[in-house]
């Protein structure tokens, strides 16, 4: 019985909460948190044999064999180091850490101690991220990936999250060193890092607040990012980040040389693309109606899912947890390899490096 | 109630909390109204403060509205703004929420920061925490149909399904653990639906919109309505009638309409839309049955409508303000036929301009 911690008991530590009681042989041994009403509202809700406001106390006294870190991004470099230092597996929401330094600290920890650590990216787990990654290794691409593209959306607008961000100039997460952006785009960031073949690639960024924040008084928030990455002898991508851009995607596309894939991250769905196209008017309306066949299909993928009773909102979350605990309990790979994790943390300080440094864009004048 | 027979002053300092929202505005009018003069709102960085504005509008020359700006999750903040008053009325909550952490923690810790502040202070006379109709299981009532002050209080509130319903509980819990332990002289004020002009919502004690289609579940039940100017007066005279102390005062306006009537007024009103009537026997089952999966499918569709809601939102029940008329000598000022018609202004103008 692997004997875990929560530490943190905010919104999401509710979902690690839920999905870890959906596993089989483990149980929630202690949660903590600094405002101890926070910790206790926690073990109210679910099966937690004891709640504590001091982690060293928790760690001490409950001993648990893996902690999950789901405080604010500040705190996790710190939290993790305790707890991987005290003996135990930790997974840490993202983003991992701050920076890269941070990230790499840690996973050097793990390894001396002999500990696993991943990151909370668990829309790589989801059913759709599962079925794409299994396409690319039967050959969907017809080699390697040769170019990218993730797009994640944000709505500014609709959270209440947002509004608090917006109003409050001391919020916690203006004060992260890559602000808001630091909190939302690992997940997109770290699509993209699954497939990049090389340690270094080439990151071009371009950011700016947008207009509508620019109306509400807004000039800190950095809401809009277009990224592009390259490798010489590796895939390309363009990552982009947008809270104004309409419908708020996440998807990911690939692209190999002979076909390409297209995720749909919130419907759930994977589409071929398709390499070739017929050459006659054929391609107007059959190719059409294979688009149509393939999202029957994930309709009905999605339905057999639903009926199986495993499409519940975090689903990726208990399958990553899953495989987490089985790379503890049967010695397996961790879920994320350490170099996606390192890489994706290094794009992301990239990313902000040029983002602080920015300077108005050179406008093409007529004389060029 | 004259000012000699009040338990404060018209110059002792008052703290409203929530002042910019929609009860909390009409509660500050109220308190200028009745002349008192010194008075403190705490608002947060993001809140609209165009209902204060207007609330303070009309105040008399020598009315010292001070506003702090601040957050009750800061224990600083809460200092500040507890400083020095004799009577706090507690109306800021956490609205709106569907997570449990986020709406406890913008209820329960929040009103903790603040009973702490405010008893570091020593000067508190009375604590007027303003709670709410969804605290009650409506199960197992000792009077029968009639829900009122006696009538429990879910005991299991994360059974709901209800963020909103969870922290409040345990916000009321909370602020009478600090009346036990600490001495603090707290009073609760459990107000029913609380309507008036800027509010546009159907309340969902009538029924839910659902892909297009209006699921009328009240049928012929009594909706606890209560207009935001009587509750507001409500909760005034609940801080301001002495000998109160440790005691309950649910507020629900008289000639409440059935669900059915307030439905049909609603459309000959403010606009048709097509509704069909779902009888409280279907309802419930399709609650249990709701519930039921939930259970066997672990979670992948969360009861958010269980026999818990149903029993606290339609079943069959009727509201007393007996209490509060009895202790407070409050009486709704505004007549349900005026306040309805009123809301239904509200709400066209809202949908004018929508």
């Amino acid at each position: 019985m692997l004997e875990v911690a929560i530490v943190g008991c905010g919104k999401i530590a509710d979902a690690h909460a839920a999905q870890i009681g959906r596993i089989a042989g483990c149980e929630i041994v202690g949660v903590c948190d600094r405002e101890p009403l926070m910790a206790r509202q926690l073990a109210e809700r679910f099966p937690v044999r004891r709640c504590y406001a001091d982690l060293a106390e928790l760690l001490d006294r409950a001993r648990p064999d893996v902690v999950h870190v789901t405080t604010p991004p500040a705190s996790h470099f710190e939290i993790a180091r305790a707890c991987l230092e005290a003996g135990c597996h930790v997974y840490v929401e993202k983003p991992l850490a701050l920076d890269a330094g941070q990230t790499r600290a840690l996973l050097a920890l793990a390894s001396e101690n002999g500990r696993t650590l991943t990151v909370g990216h668990d829309d790589q787990f989801s059913h759709a991220a599962r079925r794409l990654r299994a396409l690319v290794r039967d050959g969907a691409l017809g080699g390697p990936v040769v170019h990218m593209e993730s797009v994640y959306g944000y709505d500014l607008a609709e959270s209440g999250y947002a509004r608090a961000l917006l109003a409050d100039k001391t919020h916690w997460v203006r004060r992260l060193p890559g602000g808001l952006l630091q909190n939302v785009i690992s997940h997109g960031i770290a699509r993209i890092a699954e497939f990049l073949t090389g340690d270094a690639p080439a990151v071009i960024v371009h950011g700016f607040t947008s207009p509508r924040l620019r109306a509400l008084g807004e000039t800190a928030i950095v809401d809009e990012v277009r990224v592009i990455l390259g490798e010489d002898d590796g895939p390309t991508a363009y990552f982009t980040f947008s809270s104004t851009m309409r419908p708020s995607l996440h998807e990911l596309r690939l692209y190999g040389p002979r076909g390409g894939l297209l995720l749909d991250q919130d419907r759930e769905t994977v589409t071929r693309l398709p390499g070739t196209r017929r050459t006659s008017y054929l391609e107007m309306f059959v190719s059409p109606l294979d688009v149509a066949r393939q999202q029957v299909g994930n309709v009905l993928t999605n339905a057999r899912t639903f009926l199986g009773r495993d499409f519940h909102m975090k689903a990726g979350m208990k399958t990553l947890i899953e495989a987490f605990y089985r790379s503890i309990v049967d010695g397996a790979p961790p879920p994320i390899p350490y170099r996606e994790i390192l890489l994706t943390a290094r794009i992301m300080d990239v990313v902000f490096d040029q983002l602080r440094a920015r300077r108005p864009a050179e406008v093409i004048d007529d004389r060029r | 109630m004259t000012v000699d027979t009040t338990l404060v002053g018209r110059d002792d300092p008052i703290l409203i909390t929530g002042a910019s929202g929609f009860i909390g505005s009409r509660l500050l009018a109220t308190l200028v109204d009745h002349g008192f003069r010194n008075l403190r709102v705490m608002v947060r960085p993001s809140s609209d403060v165009a209902r204060l504005e207007a609330a303070a509008r009309h105040r008399a020359l020598g009315t010292r509205i001070e506003v702090v700006t601040g957050n009750l999750l800061s224990r600083d903040d809460c200092a500040a703004a507890a400083a020095g008053v004799a009577l706090v009325f507690h109306l800021a909550a956490a609205r709106g929420e569907k997570s449990v952490p986020d709406a406890f923690m913008n209820s329960v810790v929040t009103t903790r920061n603040l009973l702490d502040a405010c008893l570091a202070h020593a000067a508190l006379r009375r604590f007027v925490n303003v709670s709410s109709f969804s605290v009650y299981t409506n199960r197992g009532k000792t009077r029968g149909r009639v829900l009122d002050e006696s009538s429990p209080v879910e005991t299991r509130p994360e059974l709901r399904g209800d963020a909103y319903c969870f922290a409040k509980v345990k916000q009321d819990e909370l602020v009478v653990d600090y009346g036990r332990r600490f001495g603090v002289p707290w009073v609760m004020v459990r107000p029913g639906y609380v309507y008036g002009p800027g509010k546009t919502a159907i309340t969902g004690r009538v029924g839910l919109g659902s892909f297009g289609l209006f699921l009328h579940l009240g049928g012929a039940n009594p909706i606890p309505f209560t207009y935001v100017d009587n509750c507001a007066e409500a909760i005034l005279l609940a801080g301001l009638t002495p000998g109160v102390e440790g005691e309950v005062f649910n507020v629900v306006d008289d000639d409440l309409p059935s669900s059915r009537r307030f439905l049909r007024l609603y459309k000959a009103n403010v606009r048709r839309f097509a509704s069909v009537y779902l009888p409280h026997p279907v309802s419930f089952g399709l609650s249990w049955m709701w519930e039921a999966y939930a259970r066997w499918s672990h979670g992948q569709l969360p009861p958010v409508y269980n026999r818990r809601t149903w029993h606290a939102y339609w079943k069959k029940t009727r509201y007393s303000n007996a209490h509060a008329k009895r202790r407070l000598g409050w009486a709704p000022t505004v007549p349900m036929a005026e306040g309805l018609q009123r809301y239904f202004v509200g709400c066209r103008e809202a949908t004018r301009h929508a």
